[in-house]
């Protein structure tokens, strides 16, 4: 193989010569470039190191990366933070026990009456300053457009529309809500509500500087809604699309008062702690057991599954 | 063949392969671009793992329970390719709990790591993909591939020398949940029934 490329080589050596001499001798041409013809080597799969190079280790490679001309950006040591909406929930309303049913004159009602009573005055002082800024907000009106965010932001994420769940909900609720459900199908639908909603708590806080007003108003709202939850199989998980259940929900929405552009947004939600537990999921899980010391036996029959204490939790 | 070429001359050959070639250039490059040309996966693509990202819709109530499959691989074991399918080969088929049992009491390199891949494995499973039961999966697919490797020197005397791989391989595995399907066994009888109706079957097409 390499004879007849060699005599190929010669032969295009002989002819560009050949012409070149032609060219040069009708026209006044300057001398072109040789031509270089790339020569078909067998591929060095290791090449070794030249001698010397071994022991040296490279003094200053930033020095070296400089003088040749590739500068870096400055890297900055920062984690962005999110200043649209606040972390957590201010003050929470503690919804008084037996709200779904007829209210009961129990000690602990009485308690949670005053204590309602003096935190529907700063509630009072925190709608005022609410309509300070924004003119339209009025606890008349303000029920059926956060009912519209909540059937809107519930909606998107049966779709997992996320531009659109961005703009319903903050920032710090959209990870509770979106959180394993993106491989999950997701069948919601809000059938009726029972009674209109109504504020029932609003506060105002400045976070870091004073005049950064964030207002939250707690909503609450009594529907009737149909859940049913899919996994990546298609299988049901939880609910039944059929089967609409009652709900009695207190909601958090929260706007960031001082920004023009701010929204009224979901912020979170509160579970109280009468609440009657959550339907189970159609699924068996294990749950670990009792701490067994050696030589101990785990006795079946009269171990008690140890339920979670009943505090309220704010989402 | 060699002859009927020659015959006709070199010239048809090239008008055929021009054809051949502007043809290929209009179908392929114009209508569909995928259809025509083969694809081939380039090397950060991960396939096995995206498996695990297939989305189903809902299932209707009449229809019948669709069966739960966790993919699950390990990349770059420093292990050969051909020593890892022996392994793989003898899970095959196998109910998870069996296969685990059987790698632990396995002498191999290979089957320490096959070992963990599954416990990982059932483990995604019973957290991620809601498989309720974890001993209720079985081994549907599993097999070796090659991984990248790395060359170095091997010498030998008197100035040779040899390239020398060090091997990788990767490890998939894909459990389906449910019970494993039963291997249809076949008595001699049977086979030489099928055998004997396969002769009967032997007839002349496109005759009178």
């Amino acid at each position: 193989m390499a004879m007849p490329m060699r005599r190929t080589l010669l032969a295009l050596h002989r002819v560009t010569c050949h012409t070149m001499k032609n060219a040069e001798a009708s026209l006044d041409v300057r001398r072109p470039l040789p031509m270089v013809v790339p020569v078909r080597t067998k591929k060095r799969y290791f090449i070794p190191a030249p001698p010397g190079v071994k022991g040296k280790n490279v003094e200053n490679p930033e020095a070296k990366a400089k003088a040749a001309g590739l500068t870096f950006r400055q890297e900055y040591a920062e984690r962005p933070i999110n200043i649209a909406c606040s972390v957590g929930i201010f003050d929470p309303y503690i919804p008084p026990e037996g709200d779904a049913r007829l209210s009961t004159l129990s000690k602990e009602g009485l308690k949670q009456r005053s204590e309602q009573i003096r935190q529907s005055a700063a509630s009072k002082l925190a709608i005022r300053k609410i309509k300070e800024y924004d003119s339209e907000f009025t606890t008349k009106q303000f029920p059926e457009f956060a009912q519209d965010i909540f059937v809107g932001a519930h909606s998107a994420l049966t779709q997992f529309n996320k531009e659109k769940l961005h703009s319903l909900v903050t920032e710090r609720c959209y990870p509770e809500m979106t959180r394993g459900n993106r491989y999950k199908t997701i069948r919601w639908r809000f059938v009726e509500s029972l009674e209109p909603p109504r504020v029932v708590h609003a506060r105002c806080t400045d976070m870091v500087t004073k005049g950064n007003l964030y207002g939250q108003v707690t909503l609450r709202m009594h529907s009737r809604q149909t859940l049913a939850v899919y996994d990546r199989f298609g299988r049901l998980m939880l609910g039944s699309e059929e089967e609409p259940k009652d709900v009695l929900e207190y909601l958090v929405f929260e706007r960031h008062i001082v920004n023009p552009y701010g929204r009224w947004r979901l912020h979170g939600k509160i579970i109280p702690a009468w609440s009657p537990p959550k339907d189970a999921i159609i699924k068996t899980v294990m749950i670990p057991g009792p701490e067994l010391k050696p030589g101990q036996e785990f006795d079946a029959l009269n171990y008690q599954v140890p339920k979670p204490a009943a505090v309220q939790w704010n989402q | 063949m060699a002859t009927a070429m020659t015959g006709r001359g070199i010239p048809f050959l090239r008008t055929l392969t021009g054809q051949l070639h502007s043809r290929l250039l209009a179908v392929g490059g114009g209508a569909q671009p995928s259809s025509c040309f083969h694809a081939s996966a380039s090397l950060e693509s991960k396939n096995w793992d995206k498996r695990n990202l297939k989305l189903y819709p809902p299932q209707l109530p009449d229809e019948p329970r669709r069966p739960a499959e966790i993919h699950h691989c390990r990349r770059q074991i420093k292990y050969s390719k051909d020593k890892m399918w022996y392994l793989a080969k003898m899970i095959r088929g196998m109910s998870i709990d069996q296969a685990i049992a059987q790698l632990e009491f396995n002498d191999k390199k290979g089957a320490k790591i096959m070992k963990e891949v599954l416990l990982e494995a059932q483990e995604m499973a019973v957290r991620n993909h809601n498989v309720e039961y974890k001993s209720n999966l079985y081994v549907a697919e599993s097999f070796s591939g090659k991984g990248k490797y790395i060359k170095q020197i091997r010498y030998h005397g008197k100035g040779m020398f040899g390239i020398m791989d060090k091997v990788n391989c990767h490890y998939f595995v894909k459990l389906v949940e449910g019970t494993p399907p039963k291997p249809e066994e076949k008595t001699s009888l049977d086979q030489a029934k099928e055998y004997v109706q396969s002769l009967k079957n032997r007839t002349i097409i496109h005759s009178l």
